[in-house]
């Protein structure tokens, strides 16, 4: 947990940086989407949430809809 | 200064004969986007072959345990469309078909449903409120054999610094209606569970070739929130349904970083903890590597382990007079890992920006006896 606290702390410092436009064209990249594609992180959330009492922390409600734990 | 108001007016009759620019602000600029467009198409298809065993299920010998078998063919359609400037919205339909050994209540007394189908529609509409605020309403209806579900979301999002921090915010209700059985398989009237969510995600730039995210998820259930047919064995040799308790708090808190890498790859490795007041908590770790091969295709190698603690109220084997179990080897203390392969390809095609076409493969294992095979391919219009 202090692990995670402290790369939180991080990355918020970190937001003092400002990249301008014209220098994020890597970041534009499909590799370094964090959800490349909709279906697929659908697929898999759904694969997890079903076969694992763990879900949740991806913006998706962790439970429900389905006849799963 | 008389000579220069001569020559004034006599420029202006020359002005007023000007037959204007030669080129139009749609010659210079182009055709202004239709009102109503469509953005995307994306089609998926993902088999899932599942063998293992648990003390849940009854496809095995008394007293357990019994055969998880399941096989799952998953095609899901997505159309993305924009309607003016600030309106986009998202189609969603998911459609299963469940091949299960014998999981559901009915299948006690009959083989009639060893076949599930269901399906589900989902809108979600955003509007963009300015340059740097964004709102989003989610409608969602599913419906499968027994189970009668419907969702809606609210959803903001705001970007901050020129975009290089992205706050998003989010609140979920996901209302199941569903049938009761008795342990024979009867009709036993109708049971609900209400599951409401609310999530913060923060996306930030950290380079010009690091992003990360982190995000926290709470999620409060209420109602039947067992399924229905799930069995716990007796230490007297018979079977009792399964109860659960009548609520549950679910708190995840995830964290990913994405990290392009010079030889034209990308990394990325993400972590969540995860804990409820049923006893599980959870570590979750999440590696991939991006690998671009040609200019219109890359490969993906993912790896993920998972360690969870199981529920409090876990058993293979209770008393006749228990209040509360489970033998659900989902809530069991377990380790789980996923190995998996994918190759994507996007190309120019003549009728669109460019057409996406990728297929993959994963491995899941655990330590209490489950597998699952997944290949799924995707097809993708992007206009």
């Amino acid at each position: 947990m202090k692990t995670l606290l402290l790369a939180l702390f991080a990355l918020v410092g970190a937001g003092c940086v400002v990249v301008p436009q014209n220098r994020r064209a890597r970041l534009a990249d499909p590799m370094m989407a964090m959800a490349p594609d909709a279906l697929e992180t659908h697929q898999k959330q759904k694969f997890y949430s079903t076969r694992e009492g763990a879900a949740g922390g991806d913006g998706a409600a962790a439970g429900g809809g389905c006849a799963c734990q | 200064m008389l000579a220069a108001a001569a020559a004034l007016s006599a420029a202006a009759p020359a002005r007023a004969a000007d037959p204007g620019p030669a080129f139009s602000d749609t010659d210079i600029l182009g055709a202004p986007p239709p009102y109503f467009r469509f953005e995307s198409v994306s089609l998926r298809f993902t088999r899932f072959d599942q063998t293992g065993t648990g003390y849940q299920s009854r496809a095995g010998p008394k007293g357990g345990p019994g055969s998880e078998a399941l096989a799952v063919d998953e095609a899901q359609l997505e159309v993305v469309a924009k309607q003016g400037e600030r309106i986009t919205y998202r189609l969603w339909v998911p459609v299963d078909i469940v091949t299960a050994a014998s999981p559901d209540s009915i299948d006690v007394v009959s083989s009639a449903s060893r076949q599930n189908e269901a399906a589900s529609v989902d809108l979600t509409t955003i509007y963009e409120a300015s340059p740097v605020t964004s709102l989003s309403v989610r409608n969602g209806l599913h419906n499968e054999e027994n189970w009668r579900s419907w969702n809606t979301s609210l959803g903001v999002t705001r970007s901050f610094a020129e975009d290089n921090t992205v706050v998003e915010a989010g609140v979920t209700q996901i209302s199941d209606w569903f049938d009761k059985y008795t342990l024979a398989g009867a009709h036993d009237g109708h049971t609900a569970r209400s599951s409401t969510s609310g999530s913060l995600g923060v996306t930030q730039i950290l380079s010009p070739t690091t992003v990360g995210h982190v995000d926290y998820g709470l999620t409060l259930q209420r109602g039947q929130l067992s399924n229905g047919w799930n069995i716990v064995p007796l230490t007297s040799g018979g079977v009792a349904l399964e109860v659960l308790p009548e609520g549950r708090v679910r708190h995840a808190l995830s964290g990913r970083i994405a990290q392009w890498l010079p030889w034209n790859g990308a990394a990325h490795a993400a972590y969540r903890f995860y804990v409820d007041d049923w006893g599980i908590r959870a570590h979750t770790v999440d590696l991939e590597l991006y690998q671009r091969v040609a200019s219109v295709a890359y490969l993906r190698f993912g790896y993920r382990f998972h360690r969870q603690t199981g529920a409090s109220f876990f058993h293979t084997r209770v008393e006749r007079d228990f209040t509360i179990a489970t033998a659900d080897s989902d809530l069991a203390a377990f380790d789980a890992q996923t190995l998996g392969a994918k190759v994507a390809v996007d190309v120019p095609v003549r009728f669109a920006r460019s057409l996406h076409v990728d297929v993959g493969a994963d491995r899941y294992f655990r330590t209490n006896d489950l597998r699952v095979n997944v290949f799924s391919c995707g097809f993708g219009l992007l206009f």
